[in-house]
């Protein structure tokens, strides 16, 4: 009898059930989009930040000091250490593989430069051009992985920011690509050739083929970027490199992620690395690589950190804020749909129904309505979430249960709470004068 | 006939004021619908256009993302080009399409030594090292992470008259320079003592320089007056960043002439302060250079992207959670106006035009709509002061603006959801009065 009166309830008035349950389902789709964007947004976001380049340095521990002035160093030439480029794989084997998004190793060198351009067909050439910086780095390099997989990493993935016109060199060519303030001095062209040479030159070397010009902003735009084995001829260190810049997905710093590992308990030094933090990164790369020195760039991560941790408190805000406004308009609601049942309540209650049966009833409508309507709002709300994802990051957010499960418990709380208050006055409705029309 | 109109009006408004009255629970949720919906316009709408400026202003804790320097490089330290000083006032000074923070460094190598008290250790061997000297008098409150810190690091002064200095980790460590330490500092036959007010990590190459005031780097590298380059801070939206830009370079070249020499008067001061000779000045004048201005492409491309992408992802969810809102509420409306089926009927019966009933409605659902308006759009307001409080640590600033246009929005949606009542106009009485459904 009582699942055919919610039965009989819900076939004779379609269109008011309808009215309610699109309010209700219009609400929970505010809500589903804006938890999904909400949720995902850490992650999109954290990605984005990579725009800025590497957080993370790598460089020998046993370094003699680098005298760099506006990106120059004034070292004498081999002073200092090297790291092999052999364990650069191992990076890749940490526990926050997931994480470490891009890495590129970098040797400088400060070789004399011969230059050939290409004029109307004909090689010109001038003079030796001494103490030209030379960075050898990799552009679009295969890192073979445990799993047989590889990993093809560069330059070009640490600092998307610099901006190449023509082609990055490849990784074993006889190639080269040449910074923009650089190629401008000295007329060099996409297709032109370079000989690099250390020492006395007694024979010209093999020239390299200039691919691209490249324009960062920074110092390079007076360098001329070699493959990086090119570069550990010219510097007579096969198979090593100086600094190594890592590009990784972080969560932001709190004072818990400041504290130094070396003083924690195991408990805490387990949740700590456990947590990808900036320094357990840091942290667990100075493991795998022996004899280096791994150093956070703290301007870009701090930033980072704080920037981040802004924007997501703001979408929960918005989010918070979108689910109070879709709590209200659907408690309201209901509440109007059982405000309009009052002739209904007091036949019933006439009829010998008691206030709790009655309440119990008009509940049960409410809960399957809510179910309902949850369900729709939902998938409504999934596929705005999807849309808008698409639309600015191009991933759209992953479905996620959790959503699900809030949403549905908060339609099924709005709409108890919002027909509560009028049920109560309900309970105690004297069911004659109702009947009579009073 | 004025008569009639008269008394048809004051029926009119006592029809609307009764309907508005009569049920105190229905009056209750209506208000709660729209007042919801209202109140989460103005909060929204409000903390939208405060966010996005705030968002730029957080960008600053990213450092500078403008460099000023001198216009061609030379590869010898001794003898690279410089710039004059006073291009800092010039710079800060006069207006500027964007809010700007900077401060200005000199660099140059020196011998480092560690000065012990302990003699044993007096002997110890120099190091080269970059210094590089921040200017104190530009904006100490400007950068929030780096150069704040230093600022207020370079002018505490631990002896009281020695220059303090901040040396970074890697060399700190390599030297094995301890905080409160002494350091002397050699440029040929002139030396200058600073005492370790902090070691610190930056991950950059400040790791391996040694920070001291701009004052004493000047004398130490006996170039008083001039500075290597400029680091700028320009906050806004990415177009204002390069639009500062080219403000910038177009009033350093016009004011290039005086940028590239010293006035007899600045002379004669800088090589008092600087201990130097006029003809040490006369040097350092030759290598003043123009000035360039150019963007930190890692920060002004970089932060771009960010903005664009925060402001889309805040834009859309603002958008999104308006519109279905403001659909929510107007179901909840419809839904609350489907019961009106017996005051029609009943207005029918005694000779109420169609037009006239519908009129009376849509003023009921205008004005309850402008009554939740005016009460959630207050709140939202203050709701968003709160918010932003609570993300950026500044309370948002109340736009006025956001208020009508969430009032208007709340009346717009109150009407609409009215609209459907049309349907009921057409119902014949007799069977409202039947109890036909």
């Amino acid at each position: 009898m009582f699942l055919r009166l919610i039965a009989d309830n819900f076939t004779r008035r379609p269109r008011r059930k309808l009215l309610t349950a699109a309010a209700l389902s219009l609400g929970m789709a505010v809500a589903t989009a804006a938890l999904s964007v909400s949720l995902d947004v850490g992650d999109r976001l954290a990605k984005e930040f990579r725009s800025l380049g590497a957080n993370l340095v790598v460089t020998p521990e046993a370094d003699s000091l680098p005298l760099e002035i506006g990106g120059v160093d004034y070292r004498p030439v081999n002073a200092g250490a090297y790291l092999p480029e052999s364990d650069l794989p191992k990076i890749k084997s940490v526990f926050w593989h997931n994480n470490i998004i891009a890495f590129a190793p970098i040797l400088e060198v400060h070789p004399a430069a011969w230059l050939f351009a290409a004029k109307d067909g004909q090689y010109q050439s001038g003079d030796w051009i001494r103490d030209v910086s030379v960075i050898g780095t990799w552009s679009d390099h295969p890192v073979p992985l445990k799993d047989g997989n590889e990993f093809r990493t560069g330059i070009a993935k640490t600092n998307p920011w610099w901006q190449v016109e023509g082609r990055w060199f490849s990784d074993d060519g006889k190639e080269c690509v040449v910074g923009a303030e650089f190629a401008a001095k000295n007329h060099l062209k996409v297709g032109d050739e370079v000989s690099l040479a250390t020492g006395r030159v007694t024979k010209f070397p093999s020239p390299l083929k200039v691919t691209g010009i490249v324009s960062s902003g920074g110092p390079e735009d007076e360098a001329i970027l070699v493959p990086l084995t090119q570069a550990q001829s010219l510097a007579h260190a096969s198979g090593q490199y100086r600094k190594l810049y890592v590009s990784a997905l972080t969560k932001p710093e709190d004072d818990f992620a400041r504290r130094d590992p070396k003083s924690m308990n195991p408990d805490d030094l387990e949740r700590w690395s456990c947590s990808p933090y900036v320094s357990s990164i840091a942290y667990s790369i100075k493991q795998v690589l022996p004899g280096s020195d791994v150093r956070v760039i703290r301007r870009v991560a701090d930033g980072e950190g704080k920037i981040l941790t802004r924007v997501r408190v703001l979408l929960w805000l918005v989010t918070l804020a979108s689910l109070l406004a879709a709590a209200l308009a659907v408690g309201a609601s209901s509440a109007a749909s059982v405000l309009e049942r009052r002739g209904e309540i007091g036949l019933m209650k006439a009829l010998g129904a008691g206030s709790s049966t009655v309440g119990w009833l008009l509940a049960a409508e409410q809960l399957l309505l809510a179910l309902v309507g949850g369900c729709i709002g939902y998938g409504v709300g999934l596929l705005l979430a999807r849309f808008l994802g698409t639309k600015i990051f191009g991933v759209p957010p992953a479905p996620s249960l959790l959503v699900l499960g809030i949403v549905l418990v908060l339609a099924a709380g709005v709409t108890l709470l919002g027909s509560a208050l009028p049920l109560r006055r309900a309970a105690n409705y004297d069911p004659a004068p109702i009947l009579r029309g009073e | 006939m004025d008569d009639r109109r008269t008394v048809n009006r004051s029926m009119f408004w006592r029809v609307i004021r009764r309907m508005i009255f009569a049920n105190r629970g229905r009056l209750f949720v209506i208000l709660l619908a729209l007042g919801a919906g209202s109140a989460v316009t103005a909060a929204l709408l409000n903390l939208q256009a405060d966010a996005k400026r705030r968002l730029t202003s957080e960008f600053r804790s990213f450092g500078a993302n403008i460099l000023i320097t001198p216009a061609a490089a030379n590869s010898q330290p001794d003898r690279a080009l410089l710039l004059n000083e006073s291009v800092v006032p010039l710079i800060m000074n006069g207006s500027m399409p964007a809010e700007a923070h900077g401060s200005a460094m000199i660099y140059g190598l020196a011998a480092v030594r560690l000065k012990s008290t302990d003699s044993l250790k007096n002997g110890s061997s120099e190091t080269t090292a970059v210094i590089a000297g921040h200017g104190e008098g530009d904006d100490p409150g400007s950068f929030k992470t780096v150069e704040k810190a230093l600022q207020s690091e370079l002018s505490r002064d631990p002896w009281g008259r020695m220059a303090g200095c901040i040396v970074g980790s890697t060399l700190a460590s390599q030297m094995k320079v301890h905080v409160l330490e002494v350091l002397q500092l050699r440029n040929g036959e002139r030396k200058v003592d600073c005492a370790v007010g902090e070691i610190r990590s930056f991950g950059t190459s400040e790791d391996n320089e040694i920070s001291t005031s701009q004052r004493t780097t000047q004398t130490l590298l006996m170039v008083p007056g001039a500075i290597s380059l400029v680091r700028l801070r320009i906050s806004g939206p990415p177009a204002q960043v390069y639009e500062t830009i080219m403000a910038l370079q177009k009033k350093l070249d016009e004011n290039q002439d005086a940028l590239r020499r010293f006035s007899d008067r600045d002379k004669a001061f800088f090589a008092q302060y600087g201990n130097v000779s006029l003809e040490t000045m006369d040097t350092v004048e030759r290598r003043l250079s123009v000035a360039q201005v150019s963007p930190i492409r890692q920060f002004t491309e970089g932060e771009a992207r960010l903005y664009e992408k925060i402001s889309g992802v805040l834009t859309a969810t603002v958008v999104v959670v308006l519109v279905l809102t403001a659909l929510c509420v107007m179901a909840a409306m419809t839904n609350i106006a489907a019961e009106r089926k017996n005051d029609i009927g009943l207005m029918k019966a005694i000779g109420g035009s169609v037009r006239r009933v519908l009129r009376i409605f849509l003023a009921e659902a205008a004005l309850l709509g402008l009554a939740a308006g005016l009460i959630g759009a207050a709140a939202g307001i203050l709701l968003s002061i709160g918010l932003g409080k609570a993300v950026f640590g500044v309370a948002a600033q109340p736009r006025l603006v956001v208020y009508p246009i969430s009032v208007t929005l709340t009346v717009i949606v109150a009407i609409l959801a009215a609209y459907p009542l049309r349907r009921l106009v057409r119902i014949r009485p007799t069977s409202v009065f039947r109890g036909e459904e």
